[in-house]
């Protein structure tokens, strides 16, 4: 995730770029940068926070130019990896956000021709595509060079010698239209601009704009004029960074159908039913394995917990999922064991000493993260990054589905080295995965239903979640999403052990959420819910669509799409996200910043 | 000759009518305050406008457009986030060579944006009462010599009114001027530059009215209404009285028995009556319903709006979209007939008036026979129970049950 801007009008691009991308700093901020023509095309940028650049940066008169804020995915976190990319005669510049999947292969091609690539980056190819059929018409350029990519994009480019036009396009990475008087924004996202004009044109996949002074024009691909209607945006402006939500917490929850899309691309390709992943991880995942541990903290560790059930359930390796803080002290370690630590910030303090211990004692370290080029990436042999973007809400919510979803594919990408799944099988894994950001759509849609339910909750002193295999790791999600924002007392159990002491506490003012999924767990789940009725504790069931007999069971139902086996966890989570959320909100709580809790914990 | 109007302040002053619009919205007799700038500018020979703008811009848009229908030319600046008048006017650079400067909050008359506007750097100046609260402007002469900050012990009652002439020049002085303490950029220390430099003519205005706070509008109103003229485009029916000069709009019924005193201006498709009683200084808006047996007297009632059954309404102000429930009726009077203290914006401020009702913001509902008490401000989505006694600040969006 970046964040990219342009500008063209009457005031001087500099400030307008610089105060865009300060606005957009949450999008990521490792490195940043802004093109602006001022006569000749002038390029800055620098590691490190936006103000690094902003003193590099002479008082220029120009009115067009391109900035952009960095969250590094490809390559590191350095000077010649930042934006704006430039072409060979520095004449043409641009900003990316976005994967290009096929990069090596046009990289090759171009260097082939004499282009000269100065970063390690995939956006790098965009500039000497463009370059390469550059006759002077910047979008008839930037049409040639989409035609050639393969992946995600938002791109913005300028060409000196065309001075006060700005181009864009867009595929899957997103990309909004600034409408002002005399001047013109784009940018990933309405805050950059906001200040300045509330008028907005959306751009859809696929589309092109070419944006002058006092022009817009919106075309596809085939250069057909493609009529977009002005709308209005009515936020405040001090509601703006949350994009017109009320917390960031609620802005992360539903960032989700992009984020849970994000974490697959450029590693899965359903038609050539392949998995992959940086070259230090693939050696990691086709040694010979006897054992996973999995090493982590908090929300983290419930992930981990998930991923013990994904793994063992599509390989057979036994999977042993231990708290970082006890893991370091006490856990076993061989040489013949992956350790797989999960941390968000990538400095989690017990995380990172677990690590240096296993690392210590001989294990093979693979690191879940977010941040690139945290403590953890350095310590560890490979890493794999979530690509969730900055997440400011202290309670976990986008970090922990995607942290699932890495953990899917390493699953899976294990039983492939393991030969343990077939081919018809991973093709239906890899497709239904797809399919996943439009099942977490559904469910935010339905947030109706949750609030509803959020109302008979919000009185309750303590709230128990039950579930069954991977559904058990996700109902102790669930209660520590509920303790850690609403303050009311919530366990999560394995629905078997209930019987087994926990039943002491049901009374009837003790709500229970089950999670229910159609299994061959199902029949047993629908007996322990009967078991909490006949206590007259109230029960919400978590169920699928097409579960119809459910009604028969439980007091309240809330729904998510039915999908094959496993996959369901990512729209259940959703479902426990939004639960805890609106208990929250209802009992009016800091829910952005819960008393005593810090987002990431680097004491031990 | 260009006529640049500031126009992006939000007027927070103006709370609870500028939670949904822009101050320079605000209707005085049925026209936006910036309207009656447009068309007294135009008169006075201005043709080119641009407008500053920021809150809630869109609808000032909406409401202008290019400015065909007023035979002029509109065109838009965003200032952005707000950083005073000097970062406003500055924003203007590349549209303007010589220009007019107008706030846009305050109504000037024709002749004296005339004369500001002869050739020569020029600000427009008015002799007040209590200036307290404005810039005090120190001359030799004509010539201004310096622009004091609002002084407790006032050097003079000469102020600063809010319109002036400037050329190309201004903008050299504007990019030096420094941040004032509360972090914005006044013109005033811009002008204080120039004024060491050049020569700037004070030119003593005839007319001028500033709207403050919201009771201003009040005073605004009664002022314009005074000069209207008797026009009647929708139908009087039988049995109506009326005394003085009355503008009724196109669609608007006046139903029998109605009792009406002018001046009143009632905008179009509205429904005046049966039986019910007008006095004088009431702008009623367009779509509006004054029903049986209310009485109104010296307020502003917003398009969409109604008064419909057994209210009392005075010296009072009412948005668009509300709509008062039978018996509702508003204090306008103490009884110790004092000045009335007004709460706005958390802050107790003495309005000066004797007489003032309630000022209520756009969609507030009341119930059956509440009773709002003098000077109460009530904001936008207030929701007013039956039977409901309500006084002092309520904030937006809030239930009084």
């Amino acid at each position: 995730m970046c964040g990219i801007i342009g500008y063209v009008g009457f005031r001087e691009a500099r400030t307008v770029l610089l105060e865009s991308l300060k606005r957009l700093d949450y999008r990521g901020y490792d490195s940043a940068g802004v093109a602006i023509i001022d006569k000749h095309l002038k390029t800055y940028k620098e590691v490190g926070e936006i103000a690094n650049v902003e003193k590099k940066i002479p008082l220029l008169k120009g009115t067009t130019g391109i900035g952009h804020t960095r969250w590094a995915t490809h390559g590191a976190v350095t000077k010649e990896n930042a934006h704006p990319h430039l072409s060979c005669d520095k004449k043409i510049a641009i900003v990316h956000n976005g994967i290009i999947e096929n990069y090596t292969a046009l990289k090759e091609e171009l260097k082939k021709k004499g282009h000269r690539f100065l970063s390690q980056t995939d956006s790098e190819v965009i500039v000497h595509l463009i370059d390469d059929v550059y006759k002077g018409n910047l979008e008839d350029a930037l049409i040639a060079a989409i035609k050639k990519i393969k992946g995600s994009y938002a791109i913005v480019a300028v060409s000196q010698d065309e001075p006060g036009k700005i181009i864009g396009a867009r595929n899957e990475s997103p990309l909004v239209i600034g409408v002002g008087d005399s001047e013109n924004f784009i940018a990933s996202d309405i805050t950059a601009f906001l200040k300045y004009t509330n008028r907005v044109m959306f751009l859809n996949d696929g589309e092109l704009c070419v944006i002058t002074t006092d022009s817009i024009q919106v075309l596809d691909r085939n250069k057909n004029h493609i009529k977009k209607k002005e709308e209005l945006i009515t936020w405040d402006v001090t509601d703006a960074e949350k994009s017109g939500f009320p917390h960031f917490m609620l802005k992360e929850i539903y960032d989700q159908p992009e984020t849970v899309h994000h974490v697959l691309r450029g590693r899965i390709s359903e038609m050539e039913e392949k998995i992959t992943f940086p070259d230090p991880v693939e050696k990691l995942l086709k040694a010979e394995l006897n054992s996973i541990h999995i090493v982590a903290c908090g929300t983290s560790f419930y992930a981990g917990f998930v991923g013990k059930y994904l793994i063992e359930q599509l390989t057979n390796i036994p999977v042993f999922v231990e708290p970082a803080s006890e893991y370091r002290y006490f856990g076993s370690r061989n040489e013949t064991s992956l350790i797989i630590a999960i941390t968000q910030s990538g400095e989690t303090a017990d995380t990172l000493a677990a690590l240096r211990e296993a690392r210590l004692s001989g294990s093979k370290t693979l690191v879940i993260t977010n941040i690139i080029g945290s403590t953890a990436t350095r310590i560890a042999d490979g890493y794999i990054l979530q690509q969730s973007g900055p997440e400011i809400g202290v309670a976990a919510t986008k970090t922990f589905t995607s942290q699932i979803m890495v953990l899917f594919l390493l699953a899976l990408k294990i039983a492939i080295y393991q030969k343990k799944l077939g081919s018809n099988e991973l093709y239906n894994y890899l497709l239904h995965l797809k399919y996943l950001p439009r099942h977490v759509r559904d469910v935010l849609e339905r947030s109706d239903e949750i609030i509803a339910v959020a109302s008979h909750l919000k009185d309750a002193t303590s709230v128990f979640f039950i579930g069954r295999g991977i559904n058990y790791p996700l109902s102790l999600e669930g209660a520590l999403k509920l303790k850690e924002i609403s303050y009311i007392h919530a366990e999560g159990f394995a629905a078997g052990e209930l019987k087994h002491g926990p039943f002491a506490l049901l009374t009837k003012d003790t709500p229970v959420v089950a999670i229910v999924t159609q299994d061959e767990t199902y029949e047993k789940i629908l007996a322990n819910i009967g078991e909490i009725k006949a206590r007259g504790s109230p029960v919400i069931a978590i169920a699928e669509d097409k579960d119809t007999e459910i009604e028969n069971h439980a007091d309240y139902v809330l729904r998510f799409p039915t999908s094959p086996h496993l996959l369901p966890c990512i729209p259940i989570t959703v479902v426990l996200q939004l639960l805890a959320y609106h208990v929250a909100d209802l009992r009016k709580c800091p829910i952005d910043k819960p008393r005593n809790l810090a987002k990431s914990v680097t004491v031990e | 000759m260009k006529c640049v109007i500031l126009a992006a302040g939000e007027g927070k002053r103006m709370h609870p009518l500028t939670y949904t619009r822009p101050k320079v919205m605000l209707p005085i007799a049925g026209k936006p305050i910036l309207e009656w700038n447009l068309l007294n500018a135009r008169a006075a020979g201005l043709k080119e406008f641009i407008f500053i703008v920021s809150y809630k811009s869109e609808m000032v848009r909406e409401y202008f457009g290019d400015g065909k229908p007023w035979n002029v030319t509109i065109k838009y600046v965003n200032q952005g986030k707000p950083q005073g008048t000097a970062h406003a006017i500055g924003t203007v650079e590349p549209f303007v060579n010589e220009f007019i400067v107008l706030s846009g909050d305050t109504i000037f008359g024709i002749n004296d944006i005339k004369h500001t506007a002869r050739k020569g750097t020029k600000i427009g100046l008015v002799q007040i009462d209590n200036p307290t609260e404005y810039g005090i402007v120190e001359l030799k002469g004509k010539q201004v010599l310096r622009i004091h900050e609002k002084m407790d012990d006032p050097t003079s009652n000469i102020i600063n009114a809010g319109i002036y002439h400037f050329n190309k020049h201004i903008f050299e002085y504007i990019r030096n001027t420094e941040a004032s303490p509360r972090g914005e950029f006044e013109i005033t220390d811009s002008i204080n530059m120039l004024v060491t430099q050049e020569h700037m003519e004070g030119v003593f205005l005839k007319e001028w009215r500033d709207v403050v706070y919201p009771w201003h509008l009040l005073d605004a109103n009664e002022e314009v209404l005074k000069k209207m003229k008797t026009i009647i485009q929708g139908t009087v029916e039988k049995n109506v009285t009326i005394t003085g000069t009355i503008q009724v709009g196109k669609g608007t019924v006046i139903r029998s028995g109605s009792y009406i005193e002018g001046p009143v201006v009632i905008g179009n498709d509205s429904k005046i009556g049966p039986n019910c009683y007008l006095r004088p200084y009431i702008t009623v808006g367009s779509h509006c319903h004054v029903g049986n047996a209310c009485e109104v007297k010296n307020s502003i009632i917003m398009d969409h709006s109604n008064v419909p059954h057994l209210n009392y309404v005075g010296d009072s102000i009412i948005g668009q979209h509300c709509n008062l429930g039978a018996g509702t009726t508003v204090a306008n009077l103490k009884l110790d007939k004092k000045n009335i203290a007004v709460i706005l914006n958390g802050k107790k401020i003495d309005s000066k008036r004797r007489k003032l009702g309630m000022v209520m913001g756009d969609h507030v509902q009341t119930g059956i026979n509440s009773a709002i008490n003098v000077g109460t401000m009530i904001g936008n989505h207030v929701f007013i129970g039956p039977g409901a006694v309500v006084k002092g600040e309520i904030t937006p969006k809030t239930m009084m049950l």
